[in-house]
C-alpha cells in the first residue's frame, strides 16, 4: 500500500528512521546504508525550535490563488508574518506585483477544545470559498484539533462538491513528529492527492487543422525536454534563474515546483521527462509518488551548490538525456570562467575557519563550497540526520584536515555556543534566526540561506564569494556589539561538555 | 468580519505575548512547557511584525523549552517539565523564570504549578503561568505573565510609597514601538516628579519590580491590555489604578498629566510646568513645519487601523492635535463587549472630527467599511472624494494604501517595512517624530 492511501503521511523519524540529537566526527558518518544507523539521543535540556506547521506554511503560503486556512490556537501560523516578506518579494519578482499572502485562523478558543471544533470548521471553509474565491484552499491543522478529536479529512471530503476551491489537507500537528523535515511530506501529500488532477482537462479531440496539429506535436516535444526542478522554498528566483540557465544550455526547460506555482498547474508536473530535486531532504516522498503514478522517473541526489556539486548534478541531468558530450562541455566552460573568477578571492580566504548550521543538505553541500573557495570547516551542525547524505560526509571526509565535530541538533544554540567559543572561527554561516549566537560572540556570519540572495550553481559560487569578502573586510557589527550583548548561558556552561545533556532525555521521571 | 475564522491574525497567541513579556523583563526567562513549534513561531511573528526586532534576553531560539512530543501527551509531561527546569537552571542565566504553558499541556493537564513549587521550595526565583494558547491572543498573554508577577513575586505588606507609580499597557513586540513607547510615558511621568516602575525599560530592575506594591498608582496606558492585571493588582496590593489611552500627541499627553496628578493630588504649580514644559517643546519645535504645512497642503482624510491602543491614540493626535481628517478608525482586536465599549467611550471623547469605529479582525474588509461610508464617485464629475487621503495601520494596510492612491506608514503590528529600535510616539517629543514619519511619507517622492 502507498504511503498516499493513508490519510497522513508517516513521521520521519518512522520513514527515514531520521534523529535530531546525535555528535560525532565528519569521518565516521557516511554510514553505507539505506537508512539512519544512529539513536536519536534526545537532550534532557532542550531549547525551543520550530515544527513541521511553519515548514509547511513557508511553501504553501507561496502558492497563488490559494487561501490557508489554519486550523489551531491563534498562535499556529504566526510565523507566517515572517513568511509574507518572501510571498511579497517572490511574486513581485516571479509576477511583477508585490501580494501578501492570505493565511486564516479558526482560532480556535476554550469552547472549541471542550466541545471540538468539526463545526467551526466546515463554517470556516463555507465562508472563506464565498469571501476570496481562491483556487486552492490549504487546510493546515495544528496541535490542538489533533488532542480534540477533530477529523479535518472527513470535513473536506463532505465539503468538497460544495466549494469551488480544491480543499487539500495537510496535517501539521507539532506534537506528533520532532523532525520538521516531516513537513515536505505532509504538503506534498496534500498536493499528491488533491491537486495534480488537471482542472477542466481539454477534451481529446482529433485535430481540425495543419496548426493545431503543429501545436500537438511541438508540445510534445517540449514535454520530453521538460525537467520538473523542485524548490519547496530554499531557492530564490535569483536560484531558480541560474538552474534555468543551465538546463537550457542543454536544451532542457524547467518546470518549477511547487513553490509559487499556480495550483491549477499542478498537473504539468505528471507529465514532464524528469523530476530532479534540488535538495535531496525535500523531495524523494513525493518524486517516487511521481514516478509510480505517472511513469516520471527521478533523480535526487546532491545539490547544485558549490562547483563541483554543481557539475555532478548537471551531470547526472545530461546522463539521462544522452547529453554526455554537451554537458561535459558545459562544465568545462562554466567552470574555468567561475574559477578564474574565483581566484583573487581564494587568497584573501585561504586558511580561514570557518564553522556552518543549518539543514544537513545544504550544511554539507556549502561546506564543500566553502572549501572550494579555500576555507577550512572546523565543524558543521545540522537540523537532522538521515541517509541522504551519506556521500557527501565521504566526500568531506576525504578533504578534512583533521577530524572535525558534527553535530546534530534541532537548533539547540546552547550547544552552538558551548563549541564555538572552544573552536572559535574565522566564519560563520547559519541558517535564519540561527546566526545570532555567533554574531553575538563577535564571529562574523553569513546567513546560508536567504531566498533574496544567491548560492546555487556557479553564479551562486561567485557571489558567496564576494559577499563572504564583503563580511570579512569589515565584520565591525558584530565586533562591537559582542562586549555587550550577552548570551543567555551562565559561564560554567562554557566549561562543560558541550554534549552533556546528549542522551539524557530518557531519565526524565 | 467572520464568525469563523481570523484573517492574518494581527499577533500571536497568549503563550507567545507572554514569551515575549518575560523575555523583555530584566532577567526574565521565559520556560515554555510546549511543542518545539512554538517558539520558533513566536521568533517569526516577531521578525515579520515587530519592526526587524527578534528574540528578548533568551535570543530567538535559544527559549528554554521542554518540546513536547506524543509520549508526554499520552503520558503527561510533568517529568519532563521537572528536568527541563532542573537542567536550565544548570545553563541558562536568568534572574526570574517563568514557566508557561502551551495548548498541548493545558489539554493535557500537566499540573505545572506543582512543579514550580517543587523549585521555589528550593529558594529558585521562579514562576508559573497557564497561558495555553487557544486562552486567547497575545495580548492576554501579556496580561497573564503580569497577573502571575503580581501575585507571585511582587512583595505583599510593604508600605506605600509617596511620589511611586507603575506603570504598564504597552505589550512587549506586540507593539512594535513598545521600547520608545514606554520610555516616552516613563518620560511624562517623571516630568511630574514621579518614581516610575515600567517593568520593561533599561531603567528597570527585578528589585524595583519586586517593590512594586508600595506604589500609591498603577497608571495602565491602555483600555483593554494589562486592565484584569490592574484590578488583581488592587485586590493583591491595594493600589488602584488609573486607565488611560496610550498619551499620543499634546492633547493626550496633557490630558494624561492632568488624569495622573488629578489621581494623585499633585499640586499645580509642578502639572502646570509639565504641561508647559511638554507643549512648548512641542509646539516650538513644530513651528518650523509653518511654511511647508500650509504651502504644501499637508491636511489629510485619513484611514487609521490599529490595534486597541493604537486605534484609538492615533486617531485622536490626528484630529486633535496634527488637524487631519480620520474618517474611519478600525479596530482589529477581537474585543468582549465591555472592552468594546470603552474603546467607544475613548473615541467619543475626541474633539475636532468625529470619528467612525469599527471592530474588524480581517484587513481586507476595510476597504468595504471605507466604500460604505464615503461611497465613490459613481461617475459623477463633481465628487467630494476621499482625496488626498493617508492610512495609517500595520503594513497589511499597503494593498488599502495602494487602492486608495494613497501614502501609508505601518504602525501597528505587524510592521514588517520599517526597523524600529526605540522610537516610540507616546510622549511630547515623541509626537514630532510621528509628525515627522507621518509627512516624510507624503514627500518622500519630492
Amino acid at each position: 500500500m502507498s504511503c498516499y492511501d493513508q490519510k497522513v503521511a508517516p513521521r520521519r523519524e518512522d520513514r527515514l528512521k531520521t534523529c535530531i540529537a546525535h555528535s560525532g566526527g565528519v569521518c565516521g558518518m557516511g554510514g553505507k546504508a539505506k537508512a539512519c544507523m544512529i539513536d536519536d539521543g534526545e537532550r534532557g535540556f532542550t531549547q525551543g525550535s520550530i515544527c513541521l506547521l511553519l515548514v509547511a506554511l513557508a511553501i504553501l503560503d507561496s502558492l497563488p490563488e490559494t487561501v490557508v486556512l489554519i486550523h489551531g490556537a491563534v498562535g499556529c501560523g504566526s510565523c507566517a508574518h515572517s513568511q509574507n516578506a518572501n510571498a511579497r518579494s517572490g511574486s513581485a519578482v516571479r509576477f511583477g506585483q508585490a501580494k501578501d499572502a492570505i493565511w486564516l485562523s479558526t482560532a480556535l478558543n476554550e469552547v472549541d477544545v471542550i466541545s471540538g471544533a468539526e463545526g467551526k470548521l466546515r463554517s470556516a471553509i463555507l465562508e472563506a470559498d464565498r469571501r476570496y474565491r481562491p483556487k486552492s484552499m490549504a487546510v493546515v491543522s495544528g496541535c490542538v484539533p489533533g488532542l480534540i478529536g477533530d477529523d479535518i479529512d472527513s470535513v473536506i471530503l463532505e465539503l468538497q462538491p460544495q466549494v469551488s476551491a480544491r480543499l487539500v489537507p495537510v496535517h501539521c500537528e507539532g506534537f506528533k513528529t520532532k523532525i520538521w523535515a516531516t513537513a515536505y511530506d505532509a504538503v506534498y501529500h496534500g498536493i499528491g492527492k488533491n491537486l495534480l488532477a488537471e482542472r477542466n482537462p481539454a477534451v481529446e479531440r482529433t485535430p481540425v487543422s495543419a496548426e493545431d496539429e503543429r501545436a500537438r506535436v511541438l508540445e510534445q516535444e517540449k514535454l520530453k525536454r521538460t525537467v520538473n526542478l523542485m524548490n519547496v522554498s530554499s531557492m530564490g528566483r535569483v536560484d531558480e534563474v541560474e538552474l534555468e540557465r543551465l538546463l537550457q544550455a542543454l536544451g532542457l526547460e524547467a518546470n518549477l515546483f511547487p513553490v509559487f506555482a499556480h495550483p491549477d498547474s499542478f498537473h504539468k508536473a505528471t507529465r514532464a521527462a524528469l523530476s530532479v530535486s534540488t535538495c535531496p531532504t525535500h523531495d524523494d516522498y513525493f518524486l517516487k509518488q511521481l514516478q509510480e503514478q505517472f511513469g516520471v522517473p527521478y533523480l535526487i541526489k546532491g545539490m547544485p551548490i558549490g562547483i563541483r556539486n554543481t557539475s555532478l548534478w548537471l551531470k547526472d541531468i545530461a546522463a539521462h538525456f544522452g547529453l554526455g558530450v554537451e554537458v561535459e562541455r558545459l562544465i568545462e566552460a562554466e567552470e574555468r570562467e567561475v574559477r578564474a573568477a574565483l581566484a583573487p578571492f581564494r587568497t584573501l580566504f585561504e586558511g580561514k575557519k570557518v564553522y556552518l548550521s543549518a539543514g544537513e543538505f545544504r550544511a554539507l553541500v556549502t561546506a564543500q563550497l566553502m572549501e572550494e573557495l579555500g576555507f577550512e570547516v572546523s565543524g558543521i551542525r545540522m537540523f537532522h540526520h538521515d541517509a541522504f547524505a551519506n556521500d557527501e560526509y565521504d566526500k568531506l571526509a576525504e578533504t578534512a584536515r583533521q577530524d572535525y565535530t558534527i553535530n546534530v541538533a534541532n537548533c539547540q544554540p546552547f550547544e552552538e555556543a558551548n563549541l564555538l567559543k572552544k573552536v572559535k572561527p574565522d566564519l560563520f554561516l547559519g541558517h535564519v534566526n540561527g546566526n545570532g549566537t555567533a554574531a553575538k560572540l563577535g564571529i562574523p556570519t553569513h546567513t546560508i540561506y536567504n531566498t533574496g540572495l544567491a548560492y546555487i550553481g556557479y553564479r551562486g559560487a561567485f557571489e558567496v564569494a564576494r559577499r563572504l569578502h564583503r563580511t570579512l573586510r569589515n565584520p565591525a557589527f558584530n565586533r562591537n556589539l559582542s562586549p555587550w550583548a550577552q548570551l543567555p548561558y551562565k559561564d560554567a556552561w562554557y566549561g562543560a561538555d558541550p554534549f552533556s545533556y546528549l542522551n539524557t532525555r530518557k531519565d526524565a521521571q | 468580519m467572520s464568525a469563523h475564522f481570523i484573517e492574518r491574525p494581527r499577533y500571536t497567541c497568549s503563550l507567545g505575548g507572554a514569551a515575549f513579556a518575560v523575555n523583555a523583563l530584566p532577567g526574565g526567562i521565559p520556560i515554555l512547557h510546549a511543542p518545539a513549534g512554538c517558539a520558533g513561531s513566536f521568533a517569526w511573528a516577531q521578525n515579520g511584525g515587530s519592526g526587524l526586532q527578534v528574540g528578548g534576553n533568551c535570543g530567538p531560539l535559544a527559549i528554554p523549552s521542554s518540546n513536547l512530543q506524543e509520549t508526554e501527551v499520552v503520558f503527561g509531561g510533568d517529568a519532563r517539565l521537572h528536568q527541563q527546569v532542573e537542567n536550565t537552571l544548570k545553563v541558562v542565566e536568568g534572574g526570574l523564570y517563568v514557566v508557561l504553558t502551551s495548548c498541548v499541556t493545558e489539554i493535557v493537564g500537566d499540573d505545572i504549578l506543582s512543579v514550580v513549587r517543587d523549585f521555589q521550595s528550593r529558594g529558585v526565583s521562579i514562576l508559573g503561568a497557564h497561558t495555553g494558547g487557544f486562552k486567547g491572543s497575545a495580548y492576554q498573554g501579556y496580561d497573564i505573565v503580569l497577573q502571575a508577577i503580581f501575585k507571585d513575586f511582587v512583595t505583599s505588606g510593604r508600605p506605600r510609597r509617596r511620589g511611586k507609580v507603575n506603570v504598564w499597557g504597552i505589550a512587549p513586540s506586540l507593539d512594535p514601538f513598545w521600547r520608545g513607547n514606554l520610555l516616552g510615558v516613563r518620560g511624562l511621568l517623571e516630568s511630574l516628579g514621579l518614581e516610575v516602575n515600567a517593568f520593561f525599560t533599561l531603567e528597570d530592575t527585578l528589585e524595583g519590580i519586586r517593590s512594586a506594591g508600595e506604589a500609591e498608582l498603577n497608571v495602565v496606558v491602555s483600555d483593554v491590555y494589562g486592565i484584569e492585571a490592574a484590578v488583581r493588582f488592587e485586590e493583591l496590593h491595594g493600589t488602584p489604578f488609573l486607565a488611560t489611552g496610550l498619551p499620543i500627541g499634546p492633547s493626550a499627553c496633557s490630558a494624561f498629566l492632568q488624569a495622573v496628578a488629578g489621581r494623585l493630588g499633585l499640586d499645580g504649580p509642578v502639572l502646570d510646568a509639565a504641561l508647559r514644559q511638554g507643549n512648548r517643546t512641542y509646539y516650538k519645535t513644530l513651528e518650523a513645519l509653518t511654511d511647508c504645512y500650509q504651502d504644501m497642503d499637508l491636511q489629510r482624510y485619513a484611514v487609521v487601523v490599529g490595534d486597541a491602543n493604537y486605534a484609538g491614540a492615533l486617531t485622536r493626535f490626528l484630529a486633535e492635535d496634527l488637524g487631519w481628517l480620520p474618517e474611519l478608525t478600525v479596530c482589529t482586536n477581537l474585543l468582549n463587549e465591555e472592552e468594546r465599549g470603552r474603546i467607544e467611550t475613548r473615541l467619543g471623547e475626541v474633539r475636532n472630527v468625529e470619528p467612525n469605529l469599527v471592530f474588524e479582525t480581517d484587513g481586507t474588509e476595510v476597504i468595504g467599511h471605507l466604500n460604505r461610508r464615503w461611497p465613490n464617485a459613481q461617475g459623477h464629475r463633481y465628487h467630494d472624494a476621499f482625496s488626498p487621503a493617508f492610512v495609517l495601520g500595520s503594513s497589511f494596510e499597503r494593498e488599502l494604501a495602494q487602492a486608495l492612491g494613497a501614502p501609508h506608514l505601518s504602525i501597528s503590528f505587524p510592521v514588517a517595512n520599517r526597523a524600529i529600535l526605540d522610537r516610540g510616539y507616546a510622549g511630547f517629543r515623541n509626537g514630532l517624530t510621528l509628525v515627522e514619519d507621518l509627512l516624510s511619507a507624503i514627500v518622500a517622492g519630492r
